[in-house]
Parts: C-alpha cells; sequence; structure tokens
C-alpha cells in the first residue's frame, strides 16, 4: 500500500480551510494512544469503560461549547447525516398538519437533496433567495411562514462566500409561526464566536474535520423535545437517536481537540487580519477582481473571489502546480469542477461563477503563506490572462 | 509541486492527456522515465450520472476510466486533473455525430474530438499551466523533414496506426506534440504496462465509439433523439437505379454505406446500401459492384503540408482501409481524388485522408453532393 503521508512532499501551503481541516499537532501525537481504544461503548466488561468515558467527556465538552445539555447531544458521521436526520425527522413528525420547508437557495447538497427527496414524499419547499451581496431574503421567509411550515434550515454561514446570515432573527420569526429552526453550523466553531444559544436553534448540526480532527465523524444539536428519528436503525446507541456502533476513535479525536475551542479568540482574530490583509494585496496586485459578498458580514476567514477573464479550474490547476491548495467552490467528490451552484444562485453569472476562486484560512494559515500566495496568484492570473488575449487575437474577437 | 520551468534537469514540462486506457497510461509513464515534467489530465466528456453502472467498462468515458488514469497517476507520481469538457463535448462531438446520422452521413466523432478537444482545448491548457509540450497515447509519430519542419508519420503498429483521425491538427502545433507511443507495437506497450506495473496493463481495448458503448449507436440516437423527430426520418428503401420499393425502413439513421445485414427484405442476390438520400429518406440499395467508386469529392479540407494539383498520394478512405492511390484534382470546394483502383463503400461523412512515404497530408470530408 501506498504511504499516505502527505509530509514525504515538499512544502505546500493550504488555503481551503473551508473544505476540511489539517488535524490539530496534539492529536497526532496522541494517535498512538487513540489506536489502542478497542471496547465497545455499549458493551458491560471491563473493555468498555475507556469507550463509554469518551463518549461522555466529548459529549460534556460539545454541551459546554454550545451551552446545552449533553443530551442535547448525539454523535453521528458528520453533517450530512446530521442535515439529513434532521429534515427527514421534521417531515416525518409533521407531515400530517405541517408539509412545507424554508431552506435557503445556497444550502449544502445534503439539505439540497434531502429536499429533492422531500418533495417526492409530498412535502413543498420554498428555495429562500440569497443576493449576489450575501443578503438573505427576510421578506420571502415572512411571507411564505404559515401554519403550514414545518421546519426553516438556513447555514450559519455559507461556505463559498462566508456569508452569515441573521440566524437569531429566522429563528425568532420560524418560531412565531409554529415551525422549527435548523442551522448547519459546520463553518461555525473556530470562525466565530457568537454565542450559540442566542441562535436559539431546534437543530444544529456539525462535522468534525471542519474542527481540526479527523473525518467521518459529527454530532449534531437536537433541541430537548424536538421531534427525532434515527436515519440508521440499529442498536439503543445515542439512546436510540442513532443506531450503529459509536465512532469511539474519531470521537476521542474530537475530545482531545475540542479544548483548544473553549477559547480560541486570538486565532479567530488572527485570520480576520490575515484575510484582510490578503484581500488589500489582491486589490492592489489584481485588476478587475472582486469580492462576492464582501459587503455583508462575513466569515473572518473566507474569499470568493471574481477574476475577470480567468478560468478558475485553469487557475486551480496553476496555483496547484505551484504548491497552494484553494478551491473553486465547494469540494466536489467527482473532483470535477462545475461552475458553483451557490454563486449561481446569488445572481453572479455563469462566466462570473467560472472565474470565482474560494481562499479559506486557518489557524495555521502564516502571513507568510498569504504574501507568496498573493505573489503566485498575480503571476498566474497576469499569464493566464496574457493567453487569453493572444488567443482573442487569433480567432479575431479582439 | 511541481519545480519552476527553468529547471536546468528537465527536458520540459509536458500535458499530457490520459483517458485511463493502456496507451495513454504507458505515454504518461515512458515521458517521466525519459525526464520530463509530466502532468496528467482527463477530459471528462460525459455525465456518468447518465450512464448505466454496470457499463463503461473499456470505453473512454466512463468514470472507471478516470479512477484508472487517477490510479496511473498516483503510481508514477505525477499531478493529475479532471477537465470538464462535458459541454464542449457536447456541442462538437455529440450534436454533429447524431445530426449527421439523421442527415443520412456516417460520421466520425473522433476527428471532431481531436479538433476541437484533444489538440484545441488541451493546447491551450499546456500554455495555461506552463507546459512545453502536449502528449497523447496515439499510435503516431512526430518526425522532423529536411527543412526540420515537424511531421505526423504513421506509427510503426500498422494495424494500430492512428494518424487517420489527426489530419485536422494545425501544422503549426506539430512541433509542440509528443507521441510517445507511436514507435511502438500494441504488444510491446501492454508489456511496458505490465513490467511497470499499471493498474491498466490487461485492460481492454476501447473499441468503437466511447460515448456510444456496448448498446450501438442506434439505441444511442433513440435515446437522445426525440421519437417525433425520429419519426420524420422514416421512408422507403429502393432498388438502384429503377427505384422498384423493397421495403420501408424505419429512419434513415439506422443504415451504413456498404451495409448488406438487417435490411429487412427478402432479394434473389445479396444487396447492400449505396446511398442514403436525405432528402427524401430513401436508402438506395444495389449489387455489390455498385459499391465501387474511382472518384471522390472531398471538402473542407486540412492541410500540414503543401499540396500539388495532379499529384499522386495514398489515400485512406475510412480507419482500417488499406491506404490506396488516388490522383489528387484542386476544386473550387476542396479537391477531387481519382483511383486507380475503385474503392468499396466510399461513405459520405467519413474522411479521406492522405498519405506519401507514410507521412500525413491532410485530408477532408467525403461528400456525395
Amino acid at each position: 500500500m501506498q504511504n499516505y503521508s502527505n509530509s514525504i512532499t515538499s512544502h505546500r501551503v493550504y488555503l481551503d480551510y473551508n473544505a476540511t481541516t489539517p488535524c490539530r499537532p496534539q492529536l497526532k501525537s496522541r494517535w498512538p494512544e487513540l489506536i489502542e481504544i478497542s471496547g465497545n461503548p455499549s458493551s458491560i466488561h471491563h473493555d468498555s469503560r475507556i469507550p463509554k468515558t469518551i463518549l461522555r467527556e466529548a459529549r460534556q465538552k460539545i454541551s459546554n461549547l454550545l451551552d446545552c445539555s449533553p443530551l442535547e447531544i448525539i454523535f453521528n458521521s458528520g453533517a450530512s447525516e446530521g442535515n439529513s436526520s434532521v429534515l427527514r425527522s421534521a417531515f416525518d413528525h409533521f407531515k400530517a398538519n405541517r408539509n412545507e420547508f424554508l431552506i435557503s437557495q445556497v444550502e449544502h447538497p445534503s439539505v439540497q437533496k434531502t429536499a429533492a427527496y422531500l418533495i417526492s414524499q409530498g412535502a413543498v419547499i420554498h428555495a429562500i433567495p440569497v443576493n449576489r451581496s450575501g443578503q438573505i431574503d427576510l421578506n420571502f421567509i415572512q411571507e411564505k411562514l404559515s401554519d403550514k411550515t414545518a421546519l426553516v434550515s438556513v447555514m450559519f454561514a455559507n461556505n463559498e462566500t462566508g456569508s452569515i446570515f441573521p440566524i437569531e432573527k429566522i429563528s425568532a420569526m420560524a418560531h412565531s409561526a409554529g415551525a422549527l429552526m435548523h442551522s448547519d453550523c459546520v463553518q461555525l466553531l473556530g470562525k466565530s464566536q457568537i454565542d450559540f444559544q442566542s441562535l436559539n436553534l431546534d437543530y444544529a448540526t456539525f462535522s468534525a474535520h471542519k474542527l481540526y480532527s479527523v473525518k467521518g465523524t459529527g454530532f449534531c444539536f437536537i433541541r430537548k423535545s424536538s421531534p427525532w428519528i434515527s436515519l440508521v436503525h440499529g442498536g439503543n446507541q445515542e439512546r436510540g437517536r442513532r443506531g450503529g456502533t459509536e465512532n469511539v476513535t474519531g470521537i476521542a479525536a474530537l475530545n482531545i481537540v475540542l479544548d483548544e475551542f473553549q477559547n480560541c479568540t486570538n486565532q479567530i482574530v488572527g485570520m480576520q487580519v490575515l484575510r484582510d490583509q490578503m484581500e488589500k494585496a489582491i486589490f492592489e496586485k489584481i485588476s478587475d477582481v472582486s469580492i462576492t459578498a464582501k459587503e455583508s458580514l462575513r466569515l473572518n476567514n473566507t474569499s470568493s473571489l471574481v477574476i475577470d477573464n480567468i478560468d478558475g479550474e485553469t487557475l486551480l490547476m496553476s496555483l496547484d502546480l505551484k504548491g497552494f491548495s484553494v478551491s473553486t467552490g465547494a469540494a466536489c467528490s467527482s473532483g470535477n469542477p462545475e461552475p458553483s451552484p451557490v454563486l449561481l444562485a446569488m445572481g453572479l453569472s455563469k462566466s462570473e461563477a467560472q472565474s470565482s476562486l474560494r481562499v479559506s484560512l486557518g489557524w495555521d494559515t502564516s502571513e507568510a503563506d498569504v504574501i507568496n500566495f498573493v505573489n503566485t496568484l498575480a503571476l498566474i492570473v497576469a499569464k493566464l490572462r496574457e493567453i487569453n488575449f493572444e488567443e482573442k487575437k487569433k480567432t479575431n474577437v479582439v | 509541486m511541481l519545480s519552476d520551468n527553468n529547471n536546468s534537469k528537465s527536458k520540459g514540462r509536458v500535458l499530457v492527456a490520459m483517458s485511463g486506457g493502456v496507451d495513454s497510461s504507458v505515454a504518461a509513464a515512458l515521458l517521466v522515465d525519459q525526464g520530463y515534467e509530466v502532468i496528467g489530465a482527463t477530459m471528462q466528456v460525459w455525465d456518468y450520472n447518465q450512464c448505466d453502472i454496470t457499463e463503461g467498462n473499456g470505453t473512454c468515458c466512463s468514470s472507471i476510466d478516470v479512477d484508472d488514469a487517477r490510479s496511473v497517476a498516483d503510481k508514477i507520481n505525477i499531478p493529475f486533473y479532471v477537465l470538464n469538457c462535458e459541454a464542449k463535448f457536447k456541442a462538437s462531438v455529440i450534436d454533429p455525430f447524431i445530426n449527421a446520422y439523421l442527415n443520412g452521413q456516417t460520421p466520425l466523432p473522433c476527428v471532431n474530438c481531436n479538433t476541437y478537444l484533444k489538440f484545441d482545448h488541451l493546447i491551450k491548457k499546456m500554455k495555461e499551466l506552463d507546459c512545453d509540450f502536449l502528449a497523447t497515447g496515439h499510435y503516431a509519430q512526430v518526425v522532423f523533414d529536411e527543412n526540420a519542419n515537424a511531421c505526423i508519420q504513421t506509427s510503426t503498429d500498422d494495424w494500430k496506426d492512428q494518424t487517420y483521425f489527426l489530419f485536422t491538427i494545425d501544422p503549426q502545433i506539430v512541433s509542440k506534440l509528443i507521441f510517445p507511443i507511436g514507435h511502438l507495437k500494441k504488444p510491446e506497450v501492454r508489456k511496458i504496462a505490465e513490467e511497470k506495473g499499471l493498474v491498466v496493463a490487461k485492460k481492454k481495448d476501447s473499441t468503437g465509439i466511447c460515448f456510444v458503448g456496448s448498446k450501438g449507436y442506434d439505441q444511442f440516437i433513440k435515446e437522445q433523439v426525440s421519437q417525433s423527430v425520429l419519426n420524420l426520418k422514416k421512408g422507403k428503401i429502393r432498388k438502384f437505379p429503377q427505384g422498384e420499393v423493397m421495403a420501408e425502413h424505419e429512419g434513415i439513421h439506422l443504415y451504413t454505406i456498404g451495409q448488406s445485414k438487417g435490411l429487412g427484405m427478402t432479394h434473389h442476390e445479396k444487396l447492400f446500401v449505396i446511398k442514403i438520400d436525405a432528402i427524401d429518406n430513401t436508402v438506395w440499395v444495389g449489387e455489390e459492384t455498385q459499391l465501387y467508386s474511382s472518384e471522390v469529392e472531398v471538402i473542407e479540407p486540412h492541410w500540414l503540408s503543401e499540396i500539388t494539383d495532379g499529384s499522386e498520394y495514398e489515400v485512406k478512405i475510412r480507419y482500417q482501409h488499406k491506404a490506396s492511390a488516388a490522383k489528387l484534382t484542386k476544386t473550387e470546394r476542396g479537391i477531387k481524388l481519382t483511383f486507380s483502383e475503385p474503392q468499396r463503400a466510399v461513405a459520405p461523412g467519413q474522411a479521406a485522408v492522405l498519405y506519401k512515404n507514410q507521412k500525413l497530408i491532410g485530408g477532408g470530408w467525403i461528400t456525395l453532393n
């Protein structure tokens, strides 16, 4: 089998933290310990003690972080599972009286595709518009909310543009119509200092791999008494709310990294300083570039650039060859970039969406990384624009 | 991460088109051995979600093939990308393919793919990714003539030679092309793949048209075109030259010149499709002798080298055709070819490709009118 270590390849600059985050160093040093964990947390004998402790500790830590009861947290495989579970639970529970859902047009596919499935089961979905400034249409929400609405689902912040949505307001609107409120919160922890309880959510979904831990682990906040139907039928794990033996190793890893989330103000402020510095340098060095949703409240680590006359796919490959990892939109499982549906939904033209590049910084990003990135970006953009100009001249379009 | 281009150890940077088949995989591996900096790319030309999950083995546009190409790129340790070419492929390959059949022609989609994707789109990517060369796994060779001009020459593997599909290449870019396996024969290519432990070593050759797959082109067209349009293509099968009606047919797109099976009629002697008339949807059948013609009209020619009016060239009128001698006469729309020996089943929509001493001179599209 191939050596999977990235460390043997030459130095790379990772600027795609919204897609996934590298594991914290303390996780690497404690990995042998994690591999030792072998018991099943549901067993009765001695070997189940450590796995049980891990689940209890991690659940407690999350509930401290979110200021909720540990009973309101279940572990699962990640936010896609969480999002599917939330929507399906709300539908199954309310369908007799309330079969309408409001979801934003810029949700993750795990929300959008679950909604599409629910339509086939008799649900009515209202897609809440988001404009190119990143503002969600609150009037639309107010208009569509009724005593038929089961659930409103709006992400805390968009993974592509970083736009932060006014969840507190939307929750209040949903609740006054008697509907429940869900938010996909994968981009919240470690990027925002907001008081989670102020959002007043009934459901929130999270992934550990966006929190500097391992993939395949996640958790879901389910406010007490909110309806819930397990997506996975199995044993009585997670108090019957999610069948299947818990991913104890992944949860133990999350437990280790969560300590740093109790107080990560410095990291959050640090990302903002670097992001703003990066955007300033980009405007200085590159002409005809804009930043999508810059005018609205944004995550402080994210820049969604539109670079005129540049094919984002080619730009991404050129940057990759120079050692920089960025993305053209959401990470796509096929590795085959299509113009981002999120940007299209926000009203960017197809060519703007195809000229887009997402840069997302993380706790490990250094000033040197940002400076090197902007310098390389400027060189590549100049070169690609020159090639485009030559091509157009050849075909007499100019 | 690749080094910058001024790396003196490197022979240059090459973008190699990798289909996931054995030929382009070995091409990429050989370039690495030769000291080039190699970047692999697969053009995704078809939406896999439309494909039956059990299908696709051995065609150049299934997701299995992308996985294979990626696995070879991992093995030889080169960067690898999937390029989204679906829209371009549909517009420049699939749509013309369907239209040709609906107009009674026998299309040649591989040439369009080469013209608009491999040797246009990828040439642009080559420049954009700071590469010096573009390589493909074609059985063809780049040689330099006495004036140091780069020319395309047939492969040493006569059976696999693919220069027939390359006649639309812009002569300006030939010096930028590398065909790393053009001097090899297929069994040698497989042997190299095996020696290098590439997963594709035993993969069967792709046959036929990649996006059609095993279901056959008539089924493909049925899936892509509405029945109401196909109904407009129904007509009669008539016997040449008197025009007696032999049968009704379900659409001219179901017939190709030279076809004798599946005509749906009985006759005391074997009959062949000799002509398809798209104006009144008539499929003309006749005896085998009527399939032969000496003169072939060729339009929209592309030339890689100068041609001489009245000169004789070796000409292929379809891929698996043994090149035959023909005299070239320039015409207003292209050229006329006069073969020394009459040629069987000359099909409009196919290409006539000219050679001189194994060197690819150029070619054009065969037409009837």
